[in-house]
């Protein structure tokens, strides 16, 4: 795919459950859906105009290793690795890499034996930590179901809470901002 | 005790939407219930609805790859593919004309209870077979288990922030901030229509307890099943609404099936492989 022109309209690439997707279409807008105690991870690189989102199911793909070789999204273990490949063959840059990180909701739970949501954060924040990568913003626990957009126009991040109408930023270039006080 | 039995039963009788009653599910479940299925009398019932009849139709034409010519006879499929799948995919056809519309009352959006009843479904089937337990049953409960919410939606229509507040405030569950706000909750209100409808006293069980499965005595087991598949579903994000994931997790549900919480990762697997089946044959998304 070739950069889209300026002008060009945008429009969302869908990421279902358990899927990726990558793009260097400056057009696009990456959006997952519905991560309850799901987790999505963006990335982003300012410089190469590269971007993925992933929608992680499960921590350990241990418990179904053929499922992970056909689905290798569905785990956070198989898939995070596989989204650092895939954005490093467009370009990304792990120094310049905006990480950003949203789900992992949680159910009422006392004792801790539904903790999905929980073991989903602590398996994305390992591998993270392991490949060097500290996160720019992330929005995570909670009760909601959340649905995460990484505009590659400008590397926003934007997050809709299920229920409630409105998008909010999770990040933003502070760039942006700056350019905007100074030329104003 | 007889005044509030007689108030809630009386609150169901002022509620002006509703649902459907899917008169033909306790009739199937009966007759597939006996030692000896009578095949005549199931396509009988199943031949009065079209869209039941066209939906089984398919199903056999689709999972039949050994047929050269496709089906076109009912009694045919229904030998071909099976009572059971048979049953289950009347369930969600049927399930689907109570299910889909869009509830306001409790944020959800036309299509998400839906779906959310199918993955809720596909788990605690799931679970039924590995347990052993009876999965029709199960899977109609499950299906059929937020039906309450339907008749509650409208009444909250006017008091969802309240609702929300209570959630998020006293970290209460949807039910228990129900309870609060409106006096009734949706597992009790879904249970007593079924059971006005004539389903079998397991299922009414099911879903009247599936927020508390312990409660549901003489059938802890099913209740239970469609409680965690009702996890599961969430775990997933099939769910709706803000503070969607209010709800307690019962550590009794996998007692009283025997389940471990290290085998719900792969009931997820399952569900999500079967979900994308499922769509294959019926339209599950609005």
């Amino acid at each position: 795919m070739s950069p889209g022109a300026p002008n060009s309209f945008e429009h969302r690439i869908v990421t279902g459950m358990a899927e990726m997707a990558v793009t260097a279409n400056r057009a696009a807008i990456l959006v997952t859906y519905s991560l309850g105690s799901c987790v999505g991870v963006s990335l982003y690189d300012p410089v190469a105009h590269v971007g993925g989102l992933i929608h992680f199911m499960l921590p350990d793909s241990s418990i179904a290793v053929d499922k992970a070789r056909l689905q290798p999204a569905m785990f956070v273990d198989t898939g995070l690795p596989r989204l650092f490949e895939a954005v490093g063959q467009r370009g990304l840059e792990k120094r310049r890499a905006v990480v950003c990180v949203a789900g992992g909701a949680q159910i009422l739970d006392d004792q801790g034996y539904f903790n999905i949501g929980r073991r989903n954060i602590e398996a994305v924040m390992q591998v993270l930590d392991e490949h060097g990568l500290t996160v720019a913003a992330q929005e995570l626990g909670g009760m909601v179901n959340r649905t995460m957009y990484l505009r590659l126009a400008t590397g926003e991040v934007r997050l809709k809470v299920s229920g409630q109408s409105t998008e909010a930023v999770l990040w933003r270039p502070l760039s942006t901002v700056w350019t905007a006080t100074s030329t104003g | 005790m007889a005044t509030l039995e007689h108030s809630l039963d009386g609150y169901i009788d002022r509620v002006t939407t509703l649902p459907p009653a899917p008169v033909v599910l306790p009739r199937l479940l009966q007759l597939l219930g006996q030692a000896e299925v009578d095949s005549h009398r199931v396509v009988e019932v199943l031949s009065c609805d079209p869209s039941l009849t066209a939906a089984v139709l398919r199903l056999c034409n689709s999972v039949c790859f050994a047929a050269s010519e496709p089906v076109s006879d009912l009694l045919e499929a229904v030998l071909r593919v099976g009572f059971d799948r048979v049953y289950e995919l009347v369930v969600v056809v049927v399930g689907a004309r109570s299910m889909r519309r869009a509830q306001p009352g409790y944020g959800i959006d036309e299509g998400e209870l839906w779906k959310h009843s199918v993955a809720t479904a596909l788990a605690a089937r799931t679970m039924a077979r590995e347990v052993g337990a009876g999965a029709s049953a199960v899977f109609t409960a499950a299906i059929l288990h937020d039906l309450g919410k339907i008749v509650l939606a409208h009444a909250l229509e006017q008091s969802y922030a309240r609702l929300i507040r209570e959630i998020q405030v006293n970290q209460a569950s949807l039910l228990e901030s129900e309870a609060t706000v409106l006096g009734v909750q949706h597992a009790e209100i879904g249970g007593r229509l079924l059971a006005r409808w004539n389903f079998p006293d397991d299922l009414v069980a099911a879903v009247w307890n599936h927020h508390n499965p312990a409660a549901a005595i003489g059938y802890e087991q099913a209740a239970s099943l469609v409680h965690l598949g009702n996890l599961v579903a969430h775990f997933m994000g099939f769910g709706y609404g803000h503070q969607a994931l209010a709800l307690r997790g019962r550590e009794d549900a996998l007692e009283l099936t025997g389940l471990k919480p290290r085998d719900l990762p792969r009931f997820m697997i399952a569900t999500f492989d079967q979900f994308r089946e499922l769509e294959q044959i019926v339209a599950v998304r609005p």
